[in-house]
């Protein structure tokens, strides 16, 4: 139980408020003005002071030199009808006064006396919108992927999704399913997640005894995505071997189980998925062209998050979010932290962000609202995604070799007996390799 | 719109606020009525005032316009 001063000139006001502290098990005193306060707390100690800032004879502020010589300083709320007011007060009391604006609810008194604060505020905040139910974004790329999503999942035709890594490519499927209102589940598998022998298992099923292991039977992808959406991940990474028998399929809508012979008609939409462009699809030769086609009726590329830097903050904050509901947490972002996340590219994409996200969550202090983040946002593979081309066939060693220099350069920030070291040359030959690129005359 | 306007402004705006906190505290009253967190007499008597004070907001409301109202004409 706690003491309570209660300062407010409005009669209403304390009356209801010392129901509502009452109620919540505390002991509640009231003064009307900076006077009647000070009278009180000469002759009583208390745990709590609810100070309204406009009183009428001053500012709620002048109390707070005469609470600083107390014996035991009392926690305090300033309490103001303006919301402008808001923020000089935050600056005035720093982080050990709490303050609230009116109109007031009980929750928050509550909270303020249990010294749980800002767990109502979050609420109100602006809700990140999911579109079909999955998808966050309002930048243009993204509004020309609903605009498709939404065409697409009126009709029954495949759809592949390319993008990089990381883009959400299984969140667009779920999406699509969501919007195609089909009354079949949802499944998702991962092709290049199974060995060659057990795919045939995971799409298409088995009867019991087909194989060592195969001690019942078991109803493949397709048959359990019945009237529903099918999602195949990493379509590149199947066997090519095994993509003739998944044509088969595509064509002719039915499957025949491992180790069966009986033909199962089947009836979903294939939704499949590779972070592969379509360039390089036709020419490293990991899918067959006939079952290209097959999948890809409706090609769909999912743009990368460096193409869409606007929605960051949008994903941060529902991140965050999520974050905050799971663990209890209050963080909530500046704006400026914002922004040095819309300056970094993420090579990564969304599903960087939500790591880096998570990671910052997990440094930063928990009982406080402030976000801690590191100071550089390096990805370890950021770097390497960077280089990979380098080395791709048809690239000249010397210009992997000037290319594995700058690299190394910037990560030791320019010091050139560290970079050499690191390259295993003499500085000597550094300096000549950077002369003979014609990049010294502009530092030495 | 002159500074002695926007003070007066403001002190409206201060005056109009005050029912309408009010209003807010008495709700969570009947709220806590509703509960039976505190006695069901008392949610009744927190609706009088609630109605009191949506009258008391008007008013001053009205009291503004006609005020600024004035100062436009003069």
């Amino acid at each position: 139980m706690l003491t309570v001063l209660l300062v407010d000139d409005d009669p209403e006001f304390t009356d209801v408020a010392c129901t509502i502290i009452e109620f919540l098990g505390h002991e509640v005193l009231t003064a009307a003005n900076l006077a009647e306060a000070r009278d009180w707390l000469t002759k009583e100690t208390f745990d709590h002071v609810l100070l309204d800032f406009m009183l009428p004879d001053g500012s709620g502020a002048h109390l707070f030199d005469e609470l600083d010589v107390l014996p035991k300083r009392p926690r305090v709320t300033l309490i103001t009808g303006h919301p402008s007011v808001k923020g000089i007060i935050k600056g005035l009391c720093g982080p050990n006064i709490d303050y609230l604006v009116k109109p007031i609810q009980r929750e928050e008194i509550e909270a303020v006396l249990t010294g749980k604060k800002n767990q109502k505020k979050q609420e109100p905040g602006p809700k990140v919108t999911r579109h079909f139910g999955h998808l966050i974004g309002e930048s243009t790329p993204m509004k020309e992927l609903y605009k498709l999503l939404e065409r697409v999942s009126r009709t029954s035709a495949n759809v592949m999704l390319l993008g990089e890594s990381g883009v959400g490519k299984e969140v667009v499927a779920a999406a699509i399913h969501a919007a195609s209102d089909a009354e079949g589940p949802y499944i998702a598998t991962n092709c290049g997640a199974f060995s060659k022998e057990l795919i045939g298992s995971e799409l298409f099923g088995h009867e019991k005894g087909a194989f060592t292991g195969a001690v019942g039977r078991k109803a493949g992808v397709f048959e359990q995505s019945e009237n529903g959406t099918l999602f195949l991940d990493e379509i590149t990474e199947m066997p090519i071997d095994m993509q003739p028998n998944l044509l088969r399929v595509l064509e002719n809508k039915v499957v025949i189980r491992v180790g069966g012979t009986k033909a199962i008609p089947v009836n979903c939409r294939v939704v499949s998925a590779t972070n592969r462009s379509m360039e390089e699809i036709a020419e490293s030769k990991v899918l067959r062209e006939d079952i290209y086609f097959r999948l890809a009726v409706f090609p769909i590329t999912i743009p990368p998050l460096r193409e869409r830097k606007e929605d960051i903050p949008l994903l941060a904050t529902y991140f965050i979010d999520e974050l905050n509901k799971e663990n209890g947490t209050n963080f909530i972002w500046e704006d400026t932290q914002l922004d040095t996340l819309k300056a970094y590219d993420w090579p990564g994409n969304v599903r960087e962000l939500r790591h880096f996200v998570h990671r910052a969550a997990i440094m930063s202090d928990p009982e406080g609202s402030d976000i801690e983040l590191p100071k550089t946002i390096e990805s370890p593979f950021a770097k390497k995604q960077s280089t990979t081309p380098a080395l791709q066939a048809g690239r000249t060693i010397e210009d992997v070799e000037k290319e594995l220099i700058y690299a190394t350069l910037e990560k030791v920030n320019g010091n050139k007996t560290l970079a050499a070291e690191m390259l295993g040359i003499s500085t000597k030959t550094l300096y000549n390799r950077l002369h003979a690129y014609g990049d010294l005359s502009k530092e030495e | 719109m002159t500074e002695s306007e926007f003070a007066t402004l403001a002190t409206h705006v201060h005056d109009a606020r005050k029912p309408l906190n009010r209003i807010s505290m008495q709700a969570e009253l009947v709220k806590m009525a509703l509960n039976g967190d505190v006695p069901a007499e008392r949610a009744m008597d927190a609706l009088d005032k609630i109605i009191a004070s949506t009258k008391a907001c008007s008013e001053s409301l009205t009291t503004m316009m006609s005020e600024l109202g004035d100062s436009q004409t003069d």
